[in-house]
C-alpha cells in the first residue's frame, strides 16, 4: 500500500513565558499507509495531541516537516478533518446544520440536492435521522461523538484524526461507538489517526500501535503491530489467542513508562532538595577553580584514539576536566575496578552496559549506563595459517572442514559476552557452525592473543583489525572475516559509567562526552592521520609496533592481492556516536539466543535507563555537532536478515541456532541500592 | 397536600396552600419590604403635613392630570408624563442605536486587530470613566442645539461598554470553533456568519444591555440641563415651578423614571436572551 502521510523527523517546543523552551516532542518518525487504522498512545503529556494537531495542520513543527502524498502540510484543510476532543460542535445550529456547514464549505461545486443527500447520508449512517434537528445542548455525549464523526465523514476527508474521541464516554456508549466507528472506517476507507489512552480501544481499532515515551521530549518508544483479521468483533478479538500478549506488550510499555516518570522525578528532587538546604559545600557556579577528576579505564586499542587524542589536544582541559587514563589489560579486571567506584567511567565493549546491567554470567546487576559510542566497527577474526593451507577461505569452507575433522575450534575472545563475541557468534552461526557445540571460547587478554596463536593455544581469535594485521605479518596467521563480513558499522566500544554517577555529574558527563566526540571528528579527518598514528605509536596507547602496522598496506595474508591502508574505526561520521537503543536491543536479542539471560519483556524500560540517547544529544549540542535524529528503522547485517527493534522476537525466531526464546520481565537494579556508594561531589 | 384526612385542619392547610403556591411565593416578600417602606415614609412625613409629602399625597396631588391623564397636551412644554418620557425616549432611541452601530463596528475592529486593540485599550478605558454630564459642555459647543447635543451625550456614554464588551467577545471566541473553522477552510463571510456573529453574541449582548441602562441615566441629566420637553425637563421645570404639589410630581417623575429604566433594560436582555439563548 502506498504511504499517506510521512511525519519527518518532527521536532515540535514551545517557548516558555521565562524564556526557555518546552520541547513536547522529539524526532519523530513515522510513516502512515493508505487505509490505515493508527492509535497514538501514551501517558498523559506525552505530546500525542501535539503530534496529532501537527498533522492536521494546525501548529506547524519547529523541525521536520510532515508529508501527504509527498506535498508538505502547511495549513489545516479538509482533505485532513479532526474529530476534537470535545467534539467542538457549534452549540447554535442543529445537528443537520452543524454538518452542512461543513458540507457546504468543502463542496461548495455540488447542486443544493447533492450536499443535502450527502448531509442526510450522513446523519443516517450514525443514526441520528431522529435527533437532526436538535441543538447539541439537546444530545447526550455519546449522540454528540456521533455528530462530531458524521461531519468528519461527510466531507470524505482523506485523513481522519480523532483526539481521544470516546474519552468522555460512558462504557457501554463507547463499546457501540468503537463498533461503529470501525465499520465506518473500514467501509469508506479512510486512514485514521486516533489519539487514546486506551489500551482495549487501540488493540481493537488499530492496525499498528505507536507508543509514545514520556514528554518531555517524547519520542516513539515502540511501534506495535496488531495483526488481527478484519473485520473485527469486539468480543472475538478479546479471543483471539494473542490478544493478551498484544495487550501485555501496550501494558508493559506503559508500566515501564510510568516507572521511568518516578525515577526521572525521584533523580531531580533529592539534586534541588539539596541545593535548597545547602548541602553542597559549594553553592558557587559549577565551573569552580579546581578542575573535576575523572578516572578512565581502558585497554589499549585502536578504539581509545580518540581518548589519546583529546588528552593531546587538551580538550579536557578545555573544559575544566581533569582526565585521569588508567590502563588495564584485561576487561574483567577494568569491571571491578568499574564496579568497586575506582573509575568513574570506562572505554567499554558495546555490550558491557547492559551486560553490567542485567548482571551476565550470574554477578549481581550494576545500573549501567551510557550516553554515547565511541567507536564502530573496526575487528577483524583471524586463524592459524593452517586453515588456510586445508582451504578455509570463508565461514562455509570452515564449517565444512569441521564437519569433516570434528574437533571443536578453539578460538579466543577478549572479553565473555563482548561485542566480538555476539559478532563472531553470529558469523559463525550465519556459517551453519554451532557456537555452543563446536567451538571452545578462550578468554585471555587481547595483548596475549598472538602468543597463544603462536603456542598453538588457539586456533584463531577475533580482534581489532591491527592486531590481526601484526599477526598476519608475523606469518602466523591470516585474516578470515573482517566485522564488514558481519555487521559493517557496528557499535564496538561504548562510554559506561553507573546510572549514579551520571546523574550526579551530569554536567562533568556532558563535558566529557563533548570534548570526545570533537577528538572523534578529528580521528575521521584522513588528514589528521600520520598525527594520530604518531600519536598512538606512543607507549601508553599502542606502542610503536602496533600503530607501525597502522602505516602499512592491510593485508589479510589470504593470499588476495592487499588493499589499501588499514582502514581505522568509524569515530564520528555516519551517526557513530550515537547511543542508540535500536542497537541494544539488537544486543538484547543475542544475550537471549546464547541463553545468557531471558529476553526482557521490559526491554524498552532497560534500554531508555541504558541508552541515554538524551545525555548523547545533549553532548553533541555542547560539542557544536548537529543532532542525530532517532532513527527507527529496521536493520540488517551482512546477513540480511531485517532487525526491527518493534518486533524482536520474530527476528530472533528466524535466527539459526536460536531456539524457542524465552521472555521474561527481568529485574532491574536500582542506582540508590547498587553495592557502589555514589562518591561525594 | 391537602388531600389529609383530618378535616379540623383543612382551612388553614388550604390557606396556606395558596401562600405556597409559586406566584404567591414570588411576590410575597417584595409586597412586604416594599409596604414596609411606603408605611415608614408616610410616618416620617406625618408630623409635618405642609413638609415633604408622604406616598398618599403624592398620589393625591398629583392625580389629575399627571397621573389620570398621561397624554394631556395643553401645547408648548405643558405634556402628560407619558409623552414627556417619549420624547426623552426618542432621543434615546437615536443616540442609543448610533451607539450600538458604530459600537459594535468598532468593537469588532478592535477585536481582529491586535495592533489597534492593543493602541485604543488605554484611551477607551478612560473615556468610559467619564461621567455622563461632563460631555455636554463639549456636545453643546459641537452641535450648537439642545436635541442634538443630547442625543451625543447619550451616544458618547453608550458607545463605551459597547465597543469593550464586542472586542473582548471576539477575542474570547473558542478556539476549538476557530479551529473547526479552520480545517474546513471556512470562507470569510461563511465564518462571520456562522462562527464569529454567534459566538460574540451573547458578550455584544452584555454590552448593549449595560449600555442602555448607561443612556437612560444621560438623558435625564442632560434633559434637566438643556432641553425642550422630556422627563428630565419635566423634573426640572417643576422644581422651579416652586408650587405646592411640585415636589409631588419630582416624585412621580422619579418613579416613572425608574421604571422605564427597568423597562428598557429587561426589554434588551430578553432580546439578548433570545439571540444568544440559542446557544442552549
Amino acid at each position: 500500500m502506498a504511504t499517506l502521510l510521512t511525519v519527518d523527523n518532527v521536532t515540535q517546543s514551545f517557548a516558555l513565558p521565562n524564556g526557555s523552551n518546552y520541547i513536547a516532542i522529539k524526532d519523530i518518525d513515522l510513516e502512515i499507509k493508505d487505509g490505515e487504522f493508527v492509535s497514538l498512545i501514551g501517558h498523559s503529556g506525552c505530546g500525542k495531541s501535539t503530534l496529532l494537531n501537527l498533522m492536521a495542520g494546525l501548529a506547524q513543527a519547529s523541525q521536520g516537516g510532515i508529508l501527504m502524498n509527498g506535498r508538505q502540510i502547511t495549513d489545516p484543510g479538509p482533505d485532513r478533518m479532526v474529530v476534537f476532543q470535545n467534539y467542538s460542535l457549534l452549540p447554535w445550529q442543529s445537528v443537520r446544520q452543524n454538518i452542512a456547514l461543513a458540507v457546504d464549505a468543502v463542496m461548495a461545486d455540488a447542486s443544493r440536492e447533492e450536499r443535502s443527500a450527502v448531509v442526510e447520508a450522513n446523519i443516517k449512517l450514525v443514526g441520528l435521522s431522529s435527533a437532526a434537528d436538535k441543538r447539541p445542548a439537546e444530545l447526550s455525549g455519546g449522540m454528540k461523538q456521533r455528530v462530531a464523526i458524521a461531519r468528519a465523514l461527510a466531507i470524505r476527508p482523506k485523513l481522519l484524526l480523532l483526539d481521544e474521541p470516546f474519552g468522555a464516554l460512558d462504557a457501554l456508549t463507547r463499546g457501540n461507538l468503537q463498533q461503529q466507528l470501525m465499520q465506518i472506517c473500514q467501509e469508506a476507507g479512510v486512514t485514521t489517526v486516533m489519539v487514546t489512552h486506551d489500551v482495549d480501544e487501540a488493540l481493537l481499532l488499530s492496525d499498528r500501535v505507536v507508543m509514545l515515551t514520556n514528554g518531555p521530549e517524547a519520542g516513539i518508544g515502540q511501534i506495535l503491530k496488531v495483526p488481527l483479521a478484519r473485520p473485527r468483533q469486539r468480543l472475538e478479538v478479546m479471543e483471539h489467542p494473542d490478544y493478551y500478549a498484544l495487550r501485555g506488550e501496550l501494558i508493559g510499555f506503559l508500566q515501564q513508562q510510568r516507572r521511568l516518570r518516578q525515577r526521572r522525578g525521584e533523580a531531580k528532587a533529592p539534586r534541588l532538595a539539596g541545593a535548597g538546604t545547602g548541602a553542597r559545600p559549594s553553592k558557587g557556579p559549577p565551573v569552580s577553580a579546581a578542575p573535576t577528576t575523572i578516572r578512565l579505564g581502558y585497554l589499549p586499542g585502536l578504539d581509545i584514539a580518540p581518548l589519546a587524542l583529546a588528552l593531546d589536544r587538551g580538550f579536557f582541559r578545555e573544559q575544566n576536566l581533569n582526565v585521569v587514563p588508567i590502563v588495564f589489560s584485561r576487561w574483567q579486571q577494568l569491571e571491578e575496578k568499574l564496579k568497586a567506584g575506582e573509575l568513574d567511567g570506562a572505554i567499554t565493549s558495546a555490550t558491557t552496559p547492559l551486560a553490567l546491567t542485567l548482571g551476565l554470567h550470574g554477578k549481581p546487576g550494576w545500573p549501567a549506563i551510557t550516553p554515547m559510542t565511541v567507536t564502530r566497527n573496526g575487528n577483524a577474526l583471524c586463524m592459524a595459517r593452517r586453515f588456510l593451507d586445508a582451504g578455509v577461505r570463508n565461514g562455509r569452507e570452515l564449517a565444512a572442514l569441521l564437519q569433516a575433522q570434528p574437533a571443536p575450534l578453539r578460538l579466543g575472545i577478549g572479553q565473555m559476552g563482548s561485542m566480538q563475541e555476539l559478532l563472531l557468534r553470529h558469523w559463525l552461526a550465519s556459517s551453519g557452525l554451532d557456537p555452543d557445540r563446536q567451538v571452545s571460547w578462550i578468554t585471555l587478554s587481547p595483548l596475549a592473543m598472538q602468543s597463544a596463536l603462536l603456542n598453538g593455544e588457539l586456533d584463531g581469535f577475533i580482534a581489532g583489525r591491527y592486531r590481526v594485521a601484526q599477526a598476519v605479518e608475523a606469518g602466523l596467521a591470516y585474516g578470515l572475516a573482517t566485522d564488514l563480513d558481519i555487521w559493517s558499522g557496528h557499535p564496538e566500544k561504548v562510554l559506561t559509567c553507573h546510572e549514579g554517577w551520571a546523574e550526579s555529574h551530569q554536567d562533568h558527563l556532558l563535558a566529557f562526552c563533548a570534548a570526545l566526540m570533537r577528538a572523534g571528528q578529528l580521528c575521521d579527518d584522513g588528514g589528521q592521520r600520520e598525527a594520530l598514528v604518531g600519536l598512538l605509536s606512543q607507549p601508553q596507547w599502542l606502542g610503536l609496533a602496533s600503530a607501525v602496522a597502522l602505516q602499512r598496506q592491510f593485508d589479510l595474508g589470504n593470499g588476495e592481492p592487499a588493499g589499501d591502508r588499514l582502514p581505522l574505526n568509524r569515530y564520528h561520521s555516519d551517526r557513530a556516536h550515537s547511543a542508540n537503543p535500536a542497537e541494544g536491543c539488537w544486543i538484547l536479542s543475542q544475550f537471549s539466543r546464547w541463553g545468557w539471560s531471558p529476553f526482557p519483556s521490559n526491554r524498552v524500560e532497560l534500554l531508555s535507563r541504558v541508552y541515554r540517547s538524551d545525555l548523547c544529544a545533549a553532548a553533541l549540542e555542547r560539542a557544536g555537532f548537529p543532532a542525530l535524529p532517532t532513527d527507527r528503522k529496521p536493520f540488517a547485517l551482512a546477513d540480511g536478515l531485517r532487525f526491527d527493534q518493534d518486533d524482536p522476537l520474530a527476528y530472533l525466531k528466524s535466527l539459526p541456532f536460536a531456539g524457542q526464546p524465552v521472555v521474561a520481565s527481568l529485574l532491574l537494579p536500582d542506582s540508590a541500592s547498587a553495592d557502589r556508594s555514589l562518591p561525594s561531589p | 397536600m391537602t388531600t389529609t384526612l383530618d378535616p379540623s385542619r383543612r382551612s388553614r392547610r388550604s390557606r396556606a396552600s395558596w401562600l405556597r403556591s409559586p406566584l404567591a411565593r414570588q411576590i410575597k416578600a417584595p409586597v412586604v419590604c416594599i409596604g414596609l417602606t411606603l408605611a415608614l415614609w408616610q410616618l416620617l412625613c406625618l408630623p409635618n403635613p405642609d413638609g415633604f409629602p408622604g406616598p398618599i399625597q403624592v398620589i393625591q396631588q398629583t392625580w389629575t392630570p399627571y397621573i389620570s391623564q398621561p397624554f394631556y397636551d395643553d401645547g408648548g412644554t405643558a405634556k402628560g408624563l407619558v409623552l414627556q418620557i417619549l420624547i426623552s425616549l426618542q432621543r434615546v432611541a437615536i443616540g442609543y442605536s448610533l451607539a450600538a452601530v458604530v459600537g459594535v463596528a468598532v468593537g469588532l475592529v478592535i477585536g481582529l486587530n491586535d495592533f489597534l486593540r492593543r493602541g485604543f485599550d488605554p484611551l477607551i478605558q478612560v473615556l468610559r470613566t467619564v461621567p455622563p454630564l461632563a460631555w455636554l459642555p463639549i456636545s453643546l459647543l459641537l452641535m450648537q442645539q439642545a436635541d442634538p447635543a443630547a442625543i451625543f451625550v447619550i451616544f458618547i456614554t453608550a458607545i463605551w461598554p459597547i465597543i469593550i464588551n464586542t472586542a473582548v467577545g471576539i477575542r474570547e471566541v473558542p478556539q476549538d470553533y476557530i479551529n473547526v473553522a479552520r480545517v474546513l477552510r471556512l470562507g470569510k463571510i461563511s465564518y462571520l456568519r456562522d462562527i464569529l456573529m454567534p459566538a460574540t453574541a451573547p458578550y455584544v449582548f452584555t454590552g448593549l444591555r449595560i449600555s442602555v441602562g448607561l443612556a437612560w441615566l444621560a438623558i435625564v441629566a442632560a434633559e434637566m440641563l438643556k432641553a425642550d420637553g422630556g422627563i428630565g425637563f419635566f423634573i426640572w421645570d417643576a422644581y422651579n415651578a416652586g408650587g405646592d404639589t411640585s415636589t409631588s410630581q419630582i416624585i412621580l417623575a422619579i418613579f416613572y423614571v425608574g421604571i422605564v429604566g427597568l423597562i428598557l433594560d429587561r426589554l434588551v436582555g430578553m432580546v439578548g436572551d433570545r439571540v444568544s439563548g440559542r446557544r442552549r
